[in-house]
């Protein structure tokens, strides 16, 4: 009789664990922590504790087609393999921490400046900042305060702020990006004229399921309306293709809530950084006929 | 008396210039050989990569000679030191595949 109380208290003890295991890991990140990433790829061999990199400060900023593209981070967290030396030779973070820009009057703090490593260890600590107190430039709260506020994620919604020119994303970075027309400028791309996919994309739920949904007394979601030209603003064309995105012909991928959750598809940024997936009015807009 | 001087003034400049461009030792003349050399694949990447906003406007063909751009540099690219290598192969690589896959689609259409 002990014997089985004793592993019936196991079992809940050992469930407990699991379960507490299983909600840490669904703990939704605050405001400020959405979209970190943190990068310890060499940081702990040199001595120095992992970066944090805040993309709500970046992104503000700097379209993702900036950084994606031209400078080369890698999407994937950890897999750019950025070491000191790039930044000194002016690549990846030191493409813009150089000592030399200016973004909103001030001049943008060198990254692993060859003068820093003997003399200035403080600066170092400002990227290298895991599980150190240290003071950021700039406050979330303070930095954001009159942005439009979104319902998830940061808390803003970043498409309007940029729609209200309270931020101004920079997409071009003088010796490294390359002076291209505006999509703005191809008209007949937003027209449809030659071009096969229209701005908008309309990924519709399969007859099977939308009559499922019906059998069920249910109307199901409305489809999602894609919109080619919120994203390329952002984005550009070959950030989502053909790497996320390798199909052009509409319907030839099916996508699906179970892999967009995983990080697949739509999941790469939008459970990362863009609006997180719980916003599903955003997506799923298409008015049910 | 004359021609030999002039071969021996030619195999010294042969010599020089051959050292110029295989070691670090670089005479001025030579140094801006090789930056012009460096310049070259920027220059041709910045031609390739820069029309990518109007990839679906192109031809089969255009496209086409678009990849087959990306595949010359390649080589070149992979030669730069190791910050420029690992950034410009990734742009490179995904310029390269725009176009490839605007292509493929292409391709598939017809």
């Amino acid at each position: 009789m002990k014997r089985a109380l004793l592993l019936l208290l196991l079992a809940c003890v050992l469930s407990g664990a699991a379960f507490a295991q299983t909600v840490a890991k669904k703990k939704q990140p605050l405001p400020y922590e959405y979209g970190r990433v943190v990068i310890h790829n060499f940081s702990e061999k040199a001595g120095l504790a992992p970066v944090v990199f805040d993309h709500w400060l970046h992104r503000a900023k700097f379209t993702c087609r900036l950084c994606h593209v031209d400078i080369g981070f890698s999407m994937k967290a950890g897999a750019t393999g950025i070491k000191a030396s790039d930044n000194m030779n002016g690549y990846y973070c030191g493409a813009c921490h150089n000592g030399k820009m200016i973004s909103d009057t001030k001049k943008v703090f060198e990254s692993c400046g060859k003068l820093m490593i003997s003399q200035d260890w403080a600066n170092c600590f400002r990227c290298h900042s895991l599980g150190k107190k240290v003071k950021p430039e700039y406050d979330f709260n303070h930095f954001t305060k009159n942005f439009p506020k979104g319902r998830f994620g940061n808390g803003v919604d970043w498409e309007k702020a940029k729609k209200d020119r309270l931020i101004r994303p920079v997409d071009f970075l003088e010796g490294i990006s390359i002076q291209r027309k505006s999509i703005s400028e191809q008209k007949d791309f937003g027209q449809g004229a030659k071009v096969e996919g229209r701005p908008d994309v309309v990924f519709g739920y399969t007859m099977e399921t939308r009559q499922a949904f019906r059998g069920a007394g249910m109307e199901g979601r409305p489809d999602v309306i894609f919109s080619h030209e919120k994203h390329i603003v952002w984005n550009g064309c070959e950030l989502c293709h053909p790497k996320i995105f390798k199909d052009v012909k509409k319907g030839a991928s099916k996508y699906t809530m179970v892999d967009i959750f995983e990080g697949k598809s739509c999941g790469v940024c939008h459970t990362t950084v863009a609006f997180p997936l719980l916003d599903c009015q955003r997506c799923h807009i298409k008015p049910i006929q | 008396m004359k021609t030999p001087r002039i071969i021996r003034i030619i195999l010294a400049l042969g010599a020089f210039a051959g050292f110029g461009t295989s070691s670090d030792w670089n005479p001025g003349i030579f140094r801006v050989g090789l930056a012009h050399a460096q310049e070259d694949w920027r220059k041709e990447f910045d031609d390739v990569c820069s029309k990518i906003q109007d990839a679906m406007v192109f031809t089969p063909d255009e496209l086409r000679d678009f990849v087959g751009r990306c595949d010359k540099l390649k080589p070149q690219i992979e030669k730069l030191d190791e910050s420029q290598k690992k950034v410009y192969l990734k742009r490179l690589q995904m310029c390269r595949d725009l176009y490839f896959f605007v292509l493929g689609s292409r391709e598939k259409k017809q």
